[in-house]
């Protein structure tokens, strides 16, 4: 008998729960919600990228309401999540034309449309800056509105990949466009091997620690040679939807923040004169995941004896919910299973 | 669409709604009221929209996640609107229903409003984009003599 169930313990449990809020009650200052989506957005960027769910509020609250504990907070958006409906599939997402704030290539310093560096902490210093704790909101709110102001508008202009211009070049292969519908892993079980949709789905809400681990293994030996960014984009990319009433029409319904990559690695075997990619894309900004993915993804293409190169070992080992749920489960009551190894261990013990 | 420019069409004047404050929403949906009385056909409501993108390499589709959405649908004179909306905002959605059904109707008067929010909010995104574009970089090549920069030509595109 493997599991026996127990009962007990529900005061106690109940009691704990109450407990919680002693822990969240350590002072008069609030964490106002605002707060948190505007001034912590990376953090708010990932569990909502873990969740594999993009609302910002919502993210917020699960991260107030546990601490800031990121597993809890993809628990309780993914358990939000599970009660609604789902009654809109977007059209296809134009990402070449998203509205970019940050664009890189290690491949080439010269692309059409440019390098942007945007916000990044790539070239800061990593000093604790001690005038933060005695920052005024208002003021920097000030005279970042200031220098908004202060600006000459300058047109948006979406930038080609910079793969698209490999493609043309004979440098990549190229592909024509698959309109087949992608599997989906929050509706049908995962299975192997697994097609690619299934792959940048599984991968694209992974545990972020765990699929930067999984590629550095790989750039690290345990895998195929150090790939190149082609290319690094984050910005703002416009959702739409059939309009209901007609659906040769479409309706807008807001933008998300995603951070995408292409990484170029020589394609092996038959092809040694060409290059091969490998794609990464995340909700927010979220910039080593996204590498991390694009690294897995080639890998995986590729395949070969190592953990990041094995489609089971990275595609069902990276979930949050998942991996953290059963490792939280060793934490229940194991009292007869634990017993029986016990006894298991006196009896060869004891034997002559 | 009645009573619009010939570009404004529903993609445009969705993006200039749902980028708006909801008090401008309100003004435009209640300024419609004042004439006509919207009938509520489906209560604002939360719900998912599956997020559907094309990946560049092998050029097919995968999903990259979910968005909650807030829908509504409003009749006026027996026509109907509805309204679709990241995030949970049911008043906005319920107004943003209720300026579709005028559209569809044709009744709606306020699309001189709706171009003025929309310039104010191009501005503002444009200005955004100005401070981005001042972290563009200008490379120079370090070594003008060797090789490099003829290779570099190469790949510049």
């Amino acid at each position: 008998m493997a599991y026996v169930a127990v009962s007990g313990g529900e005061e106690a449990i109940e009691e704990s729960i109450r407990l919680l809020d002693f822990y969240r009650s350590g002072t008069d200052k609030d964490l106002e919600t605002e707060a948190i989506e505007n001034k912590l957005s990376l953090l708010v960027d990932r569990v909502m990228s873990e969740a594999g769910l993009y609302a910002k509020t919502l993210a917020v609250l699960a991260l107030k309401q546990c601490e800031g504990s990121m597993e809890e907070a993809v628990f309780l958006l993914r358990a939000y999540r599970s009660t609604l409906t789902r009654n809109y599939y977007t059209r296809v997402v134009d990402t070449e034309g998203m509205r970019l704030t940050r664009r890189i290539s290690a491949a080439f310093k010269d692309i059409a449309g440019g390098q942007i560096l945007g916000a990044t902490y790539d070239y800061t210093h990593r000093l604790i800056d001690f005038d933060i704790g005695r920052e005024t909101p208002a003021a920097l709110r000030r005279r970042i509105a200031e220098t908004l102001a202060a600006q000459a508008p300058e047109d948006i202009t979406p930038c080609p990949r910079v793969s698209a211009e490999l493609k043309k070049e004979g440098l990549i292969d190229g592909f024509a466009q698959s309109d087949q519908a992608p599997h989906d892993v929050t509706v049908h079980t995962l299975e192997f091997p697994a097609g690619r949709s299934a792959r940048l789905q599984t991968l694209s809400r992974a545990d972020t620690g765990f699929i930067s681990g999984l590629a550095y293994s790989a750039l690290r030996g345990f895998g195929q040679a150090h790939p190149t960014v082609g290319e690094l984009r984050c910005g703002y990319a416009e959702l739409c939807l059939p309009y209901p009433l007609d659906e040769t029409e479409s309706v807008y319904i807001g933008e998300i923040m995603i951070t995408e990559v292409e990484c170029f690695n020589a394609a092996d075997g038959k092809n040694q004169l060409g290059l091969a990619a490998g794609y990464g894309a995340v909700f927010g900004r979220s910039e080593t995941k996204a590498i991390a993915m694009a690294v897995l993804d080639r890998e995986l293409e590729a395949g070969g004896p190592y953990p990041a190169q094995d489609e089971e070992f990275v595609l069902t080992h990276g979930d949050s919910l998942e991996m953290n749920g059963f490792i939280s489960h060793l934490k229940l009551p194991h009292y007869v299973t634990f017993q029986s190894k016990l006894d298991a261990v006196r009896k060869r013990r004891s034997a002559p | 669409m009645d009573g619009m420019a010939d570009d404004m069409d529903r993609k445009r004047m969705t993006r200039i709604l749902a980028r708006a404050d909801r008090r401008d929403v309100a003004a435009l949906a209640a300024e419609i009221q004042k004439t006509h009385a919207p009938i509520v056909v489906k209560e604002p409501g939360k719900t998912l929209a599956m997020i559907k993108m094309r990946e560049p390499v092998k050029e097919s589709l995968f999903y990259i996640g979910e968005t909650v959405v807030c829908e509504a649908s409003v009749e006026i004179g027996g026509v109907r609107g509805m309204a679709v909306l990241m995030g949970g905002d049911p008043e906005k959605t319920l107004d943003m229903a209720i300026i579709d059904a005028a559209v569809n109707k044709g009744v709606f008067t306020g699309a001189a409003t709706l171009l003025a929010l929309e310039k104010g909010q191009l501005e503002r995104i444009k200005r955004e984009n100005a401070m981005h574009l001042k972290t563009m970089v200008n490379f120079e090549s370090m070594d003008r003599g060797s090789d490099d920069l003829a290779a570099d030509k190469k790949t510049r595109f």
